[in-house]
């Protein structure tokens, strides 16, 4: 009875626990799925209503026509039919795109609606394309599916969905962040300043979006001379609004209300009270507001009305023959506070952003930081998307109209708007399917392509924005499953030059993880999830949609029941410090008395908790208290999509867990159960973290002992754990990935934080324990090198392989010019006998074979020409036929397309990267055998990896060196070794261990040490070791131990590039440069220095000019000309064939001297030969002097 | 001086032997010959792994390279090793298995049929030829009956590959001689390891300082098993030596106790405490024998490749200098 909603969804989620790693999978994936989910079943209906009808009229035959969308719909993904082949199973699965490079997309409709003069409405079932379906979303074939069908559809045991495929990539749209939504933000901002004449820095925003998830955003300028401008954008463009007309035109009240509604947060009893946020000025500023509106001439609701509406006829579309007022009106419907219904409440709305711009701009309210997270929510895959419909079908509307109107005008009197076939073939040219099209475009590339901008930040100056989608790459599970953790802030902060975006805020505690975020150009702006971080949803855990109105209502009325003043016309003057604003979404719903407040507030966070109240488990309770000169107060509530909210411990009531959102998170007072009192002292805390663990990513989790590590280390772990070779899948078997990375035999670490055990993270291995010995040994192992048993090797540590996929598609190969004549044949020519043993009479590879460089793996015939296409196995590659697919084509037709998968041995070599879990990366240096590593004479074992001391002084990864220890102890042992961060500062831990511990008084070495004691061996893990190759003592004692190593996707085999000779540039007879083009290094500028400095003047000339252009040129010494000498044919010259025979064939003349003695032969580089061309093209004539003076001296 | 001969004469004296293991103290010779006798037991003592599979027909879950490199790490009984010849050296065959003298054929033909995973382990790995049979390691002892669960473990073989319903592993595969330079498969050790003889004095003046007390706080302060203390006389007496492990403890223990110089302990530079262990392929006692034959053979090449001066070219001066002048 006592149990709280979270609670129950705690109590689910550990239920979820033990099903195992599929739910896990799928809590973390949840925002994606639910949000298209929402898409599909209520975004999509929300956007059709959104767009108004388009509306046309022929005065001739007095006839007017309007035309909507209704219910669009996306249905399940389908085989294309078109060739009309009968499949027994008319059902796309996500596998069979995956492996034939398709689309997994289903059929987009939706009725478009005719309406002729109010006559009954007529309805035509539309196709708009086909739209990307979400794997494992309410319309894919694969949603429920448990285990065993799964398997059955050769899917991932744990497969989660949350991805697109496209083009039989796995797609998914990013998570941005974004202001949040219906959220009153002050900022200062100095290009407001350039808005024009008498702008300050000083704005107050709002992000209003619509139910469809269309957002316009409000900004209310403040002015140097005490006033205030409104501005929204609509199409690119912004307008300015002065904030009197607005005002006026949003209610009917008198001047004098307004006045004192502006000028209630100014009350000389007040001043210099905590909380006091009105000045004097605000006084002034009120009858400069009111002032502003008199002097343009209006005094009634309706003047102001007309005055917007006037100046807004022209830009809005369809709006020419209203009336003004009817225009205002729709400005302000359409485009002002869009959240908010009535205009009563718009009027209340803009009253608090005025009274918080003043608070700021007279420094008794601090502006907000727009880059915390707590005025932050996030852009849901979803989201986008039902934006994006309502934006193509808005769009495809509006080219509707223009073309009929267009025809209208044009041919007023044959087109007759009343016939249904001629307005519908008319409409066949704006092609429906294309709103498809965009959307496949949209997954494809990330790029957003849209007139209207969406009201997105990351839009920046061009037309498109780009990054929305990005691939899921299968590197291994780590990778995979970040992607979806994984929160943006927008491709176009990028490029800032600024850093304050990119800042670890303390606000971000608990949301976002402070280790997961890569270096470089992202840092900071791409984010991660923590695990407990929830994305609120617009649907009930049943699938239906929220019920906000009646949640809003219901928060309203407990409020009331609180002793909330309701804002009603006529209000006593309630603000700050007496009272406290209430705003619920971006509403203002009343005012509390500041000494209730807390109380109220308390008792919100009960109910919110309490099952059988119908307060959302998710309510965010953000009470911003009165301060000196702080955030502007009141109390936000918020019950939106797209939140971050995650659980807390109440420490009052039932001690119940809670959900909490960033906003709110800042305002109270948590602790954290790691053993510190962070200072508190006269406060005591409301709530608890449930673990310090809360504020890591999946993946910072996973790093063993991360705590005795220094941060940045931990950073690099992060990334390093993302380009690590492990076990990627396990259908590895039916994948058709472009690159696949695979460790051979993958081991469970012996030293693994809580959080494995928790994500199933042996489901997916990534690394191998191996014996590593900390010595400088024979200096291979200096600068992060690292010395590799290679007996171990070749008993398997860290072999690997690569799984390509090549897709030959014959319908590609088609277009270019040689008909459709190509089909998959080995050529029967005695010039392609060789590919018998490699290639089947039907083109294609045997499965196991081996394949060297410049082997055939597949032959495509054309029939016409008879020559073969062969491809071949890229050079210095060896690989083997792991799998070939004949891809999607009925049993009539010729096959059309086929995927290779070539399987590639990777097992370590010299070059290769390693790294531990603690950012401690390296390179192999050496393989050593055997009986040259030093062994331990106790034991006889000899280590697998040698790593320098080095690497720990200045690096500071104890955690490394723990876990080295404590997994040694473990082996022993045959016991897996918890080394979850944080676990040795929780007080409350009262497990026999820490106990004992505390009693010892002793340390986690201790702990270990004293495994390691009564196994027989060194307290400190050390060892006494005897030299491989001597067979004497080793002077010291060698820490040994035990540490999960990981394989990162460098490798040399990879990245190696070595020519002597090879291809050139045939303009400047240079070596081309770029691996794949077998090209050479660059011996740049810097590298000439080095030389030079040197004085290597002979290798300086080696490799600038002798492994260059160089180039014997014929001079001619009489007229110095380079370009003059050419070979004349001596047959040309008169002489017979015969003659020719033996003697040299051609022979050089100056054409300009006519004669051949003069001819000189030069040593120059090729470039220079270019040069004089060049500069003859110019006019310019090069003179060279040969002589043989230098030689003689 | 040229008369003064440097010449010893080691012994061996053995404490311990089992099939796979031996334990053994090698005395009046230093690290060098130690050693070297470490190196080439791990190193060059022939040994017979299968090196070249040709795989007709695999169904399973791990591809074929993968099946390849465990059949190669399978131990083969490899007392013949010695007799065969390396299939590069051979001159009767081209080393496609055919061969008595360098190679020795298996085939694996596992198909299952039951709905319960097979395993397929290297007792399904069957010798063509009988006349001189060569099997993985446990093939003789194996049982003649009963799945693979329900054999005792030491009797189940090695597992190469789980096979499930419908699957199929058919393949020939060829063993070859071949040392552990090459390829770590044909190391026949699995562990050899030495160590230098203690000899440990306790300064028993000095320990009657101590009080009982102190005393078994000195002795457990060793992480291994040395020192006991006797029930009676309360004397602290040395119980395994060769349990020390060089690593100092109970010195710094003494010096941390105030009393430097309770223990002294040297290393006998001339005395080795051998430990050998086998991979199966070959009896531990087997392959130290063949290992001093190897070295034998080695010193035999260099001995006589010193004889002749053309030599010089292979060893550079060294060649000249082991023929006793410049």
């Amino acid at each position: 009875m006592g149990l709280s909603k979270v609670e129950q969804r705690i109590k689910q989620k550990e239920r979820v626990q033990e099903l195992g790693a599929a739910a896990v999978a799928r809590r973390l994936v949840k925002p994606h799925i639910d949000s298209f989910d929402y898409f599909v079943e209520h975004g999509l209906q929300q956007s059709a209503l959104g767009i108004r009808p388009i509306e046309l009229f022929q005065s001739a035959t007095n006839c007017r026509l309007r035309i909507w969308i209704e219910r669009p719909s996306i249905s399940p993904p389908l085989k294309d039919d078109r060739d009309k082949t009968q499949f027994l199973d008319q059902r796309l699965r996500p596998l069979e795109c995956r492996q034939s490079g398709i689309t997994y997309k289903g059929q987009f409709s939706a009725d478009i609606c005719y309406q002729w003069n109010d006559q009954a409405v007529m309805r035509f079932s539309t196709s708009f394309g086909q739209v990307p379906v979400m794997v494992k979303s309410s319309i894919c074939h694969l949603r429920g599916a448990d285990r065993n069908k799964l398997i059955a559809c050769k899917e991932e045991a744990s497969e989660a969905g949350g991805y697109f495929i496209c083009n039989g990539n796995e797609r998914i749209i990013r998570m941005l962040l974004v202001t949040k939504r219906n959220h009153v933000v002050a900022i200062r901002r100095n290009s407001y300043k350039n808005r024009g004449p008498a702008y300050t820095d000083i704005a107050c925003l709002i992000r209003c979006v619509r139910p469809d998830q269309s957002s316009v955003t409000v900004r209310v300028y403040y002015m140097q001379y005490g006033g205030a401008t409104l501005a929204f954008s609509y199409r690119r463009q912004e307008f300015l609004i002065p904030v009197g007309i607005i005002l006026k035109a949003l209610s009917h009240t008198q001047d004098r209300e307004i006045f004192e509604l502006l000028s209630s947060i100014y009350d000389e009893n007040n001043s210099g009270k905590r909380g006091a946020v009105g000045t004097q000025l605000v006084v002034q500023r009120a009858q400069i507001i009111l002032e502003e509106v008199r002097r343009v001439g209006l005094f009634t609701r309706l003047q102001c009305l007309e005055y917007i509406g006037e100046r807004f006829r022209a830009i809005l579309e369809g709006v020419e023959d209203q009336p003004a007022a009817a225009v205002g009106e729709r400005v302000i419907e359409d485009h002002i506070f869009v959240h908010l219904e009535t205009s009563l409440d718009k009027f209340h709305l803009l009253i608090f952003m005025l009274q918080k711009l003043f608070a700021v701009a007279d420094h008794t309210a601090a502006p907000d930081n727009v880059d915390a997270i707590q005025h932050q929510e996030i852009l849901l895959p979803g989201h986008v998307l039902t934006m994006y419909a309502k934006d193509r079908m808005q769009d495809w509307l509006g080219k509707v109209r223009r073309v009929l109107a267009k025809e209208l005008e044009d041919k007023p009197n044959e087109f007759d708007l009343q016939d249904v076939k001629k307005v519908q073939k008319l409409m066949d040219k704006v092609p429906s399917t294309s709103i498809g099209k965009r959307f496949e475009y949209l997954l494809n590339t990330g790029n957003l392509a849209s007139k209207h901008s969406l009201e997105l930040m990351q839009v920046g100056s061009c037309s498109e924005s780009t990054g929305y989608t990005i691939v899921a790459e299968r590197l291994n599970y780590l990778r995979y499953i970040s992607h979806f953790r994984s929160v943006h802030r927008g491709a176009y902060f990028q490029s800032l030059r600024t850093t304050t975006v990119r800042k670890l805020l303390p606000e971000s505690w608990g949301f976002l993880c402070p280790v997961h975020t890569p270096d470089g150009t992202p840092c900071g702006l791409l984010n991660h999830l923590t695990v407990s971080c929830e994305i609120t949803s617009d649907m009930e855990a049943n699938g239906v949609l929220r019920d906000y109105l009646s949640m809003r209502k219901e928060i309203v009325s407990v409020l009331s029941s609180y002793g909330m003043v309701s804002v009603s016309p006529g209000l006593a003057h309630c603000a700050p410090p007496s009272h406290v604003p209430v705003l619920l979404d971006g509403r203002v719903v009343g005012y509390v008395e500041a000494s209730r407040i807390v109380s109220v507030v308390m008792g919100i966070r009960l109910l919110k908790v309490l099952r059988s109240s119908d307060i959302p488990a998710d309510l965010e309770v953000a009470y911003v208290p009165c301060t000196f000169a702080g955030p502007y107060p009141g109390l936000f509530l918020s019950i939106g999509p797209a939140r971050m909210v995650r659980p807390v411990k109440q420490l009052f009531g039932e001690q119940s867990v809670e959900m909490i959102g960033p906003l709110e998170q800042v305002y109270m007072d948590i602790s954290c159960p790691d053993g510190i009192d962070n200072g508190w002292e006269d406060v005591s805390p409301t709530h608890m973290e449930i673990s310090p663990m809360a504020m890591l990513s999946i993946v910072a989790g996973l790093t063993p002992w991360s705590d005795h590590n220094q941060s940045p280390r931990n950073m690099y772990q992060c990334q390093m754990g993302k380009q690590t070779m492990g076990f990627p899948a396990q259908t590895i078997q039916y994948r058709a990935d472009n690159k696949l990375y695979r460790l051979q035999t993958p081991q469970t670490p012996l030293a693994r934080t809580l959080r494995h055990t928790e994500y199933h993270m042996d489901e997916f291995p990534t690394g191998t324990n191996a014996i590593v010995a900390v010595l400088s040994y024979t200096g291979y192992d200096m600068e992060d090198a690292m010395i590799i048993n290679k007996s171990s090797m070749e008993r398997g540590l860290c072999h690997g392989q690569i799984y390509k996929t090549e897709t030959i598609d014959l319908s590609r190969l088609n277009k270019k010019a040689d008909g459709f004549n190509n089909k998959f044949a080995r050529h029967t020519q005695l010039m392609y006998h060789s590919h018998a043993k490699f290639l089947d009479i039907d083109g294609l590879p045997y499965v196991g074979q081996r394949l060297k460089g410049d082997d055939p793996y597949c032959s495509v015939l054309n029939t016409m020409t008879g020559r073969a296409k062969v491809f071949k196995v890229k050079n210095s590659e060896t690989a083997v036929v792991d799998y070939v697919a004949a891809v999607g084509t009925g049993p009539k037709e010729p096959l059309q397309k086929v995927t290779i998968r070539l399987r590639q041995e990777r097992n370590p070599v010299i070059g290769d990267k390693f790294s531990s879990r603690h950012g401690q990366k390296g390179i192999c240096s050496q393989l050593w055998p055997d009986i040259d590593m030093p062994f331990s004479h106790v034991t006889g074992m000899r280590p697998d990896i040698i790593i320098n001391p080095h690497a720990f002084p200045s690096r500071m990864t104890i955690g490394m060196l723990l876990e080295s220890m404590a997994a040694k102890g473990g082996a022993l042992e045959g016991k897996f070794v918890d080394a979850t961060p944080f676990k040795y500062n929780l007080s409350s831990s009262s497990d026999r261990d820490s106990v004992a511990r505390e009693q010892k008084g002793g340390t986690l070495i201790d702990e270990y040490g004293d495994i390691l004691r009564a196994h027989g061996f060194n307290y400190h893990g050390t060892e006494v070791m005897y030299s491989g190759v001597f067979g004497t003592e080793l002077v010291c004692e060698i820490f040994i131990g035990v540490v999960y190593y990981q394989r990162l996707r460098h490798m040399v085999s990879d990245k190696f590039q070595v020519r002597s000779r090879g291809p050139v540039n045939p303009v400047t007879q240079q070596p081309v440069k770029g691996r794949s083009a077998g090209g050479g290094i660059r011996f740049g500028e810097m590298e000439r220095d080095s030389l030079l400095a040197h004085g290597a003047a002979y290798l300086l000339h080696d490799r600038m000019h002798t492994c260059s252009d160089y180039h014997i040129g014929s001079v001619c010494s009489n007229c110095g000309s380079l370009i003059a000498p050419m070979a004349v044919s001596q047959a040309k010259a008169g002489h017979t064939h015969l003659l020719a025979v033996g003697a040299k064939r051609n022979k050089e003349v100056c054409r300009y001297c006519n004669s051949g003695k003069w001819i000189e032969k030069v040593a120059m580089p090729f470039a220079f030969r270019y040069l004089t061309s060049e500069l003859a093209a110019m006019n310019v004539k090069l003179n060279l002097k040969v002589s043989d003076e230098l030689r003689n001296t | 001086m040229d008369n003064v001969s440097y010449q010893r004469f080691p012994t061996v004296r053995i404490r311990e032997i089992k099939d796979d293991f031996l334990k053994f103290e090698l005395r009046n010779t230093d690290a060098s010959m130690a050693n070297a006798l470490r190196r080439v037991v791990l190193a060059e003592v022939p040994t017979i792994a299968i090196d070249l599979v040709e795989i007709e027909m695999n169904s399973s879950v791990l591809n074929d390279e993968f099946i390849a490199h465990r059949l190669g790490l399978i131990p083969l009984t490899s007392e013949r090793a010695m007799d065969m010849k390396f299939s590069r050296d051979c001159d009767a065959c081209d080393g496609d298995g055919k061969c008595e003298f360098c190679s020795i054929e298996f085939t694996l033909n596992v198909k299952c049929t039951s709905d319960q995973t097979l395993d397929v382990t290297s007792h399904d790995l069957v010798p063509s030829d009988q006349q001189y049979p060569v099997y993985p390691v446990g093939f003789m002892e194996r049982a003649e009956y009963g799945g693979y669960e329900e054999d005792p473990p030491e009797q189940r073989g090695i597992l190469i590959v789980k096979l499930r319903r419908g699957q199929e592993l058919k393949l020939r595969a060829i063993a070859r001689k071949g040392i552990g330079k090459d390829h770590a498969k044909w190391s026949p050790a699995a562990t050899i390891t030495f160590q230098y003889e203690p000899e440990i004095h306790i300064n028993e003046a000095l320990m009657e300082t101590l009080t009982l007390e102190e005393k078994k706080e000195w002795v457990d302060s060793c992480p291994t098993k040395m020192f006991d203390i006797d029930a009676n006389t309360e004397q602290v007496v040395v119980v395994d030596a060769e349990a020390y492990a060089y690593d100092d403890e109970i010195i710094k223990k003494a010096d941390a106790m105030g009393k430097p110089g309770l223990v002294n302990i040297i290393s006998r530079e001339d005395s080795f405490i051998f430990t050998i262990e086998s991979t199966g392929a070959l009896k531990a006692a087997d392959m130290f024998l063949n290992a001093i034959e190897i070295l034998k053979m080695k010193l035999d090449a260099v001995r006589l490749s010193m004889e002749t001066e053309e030599n010089d070219d292979q060893f550079g001066e060294l060649g000249a200098h082991m023929r006793g002048g410049l």
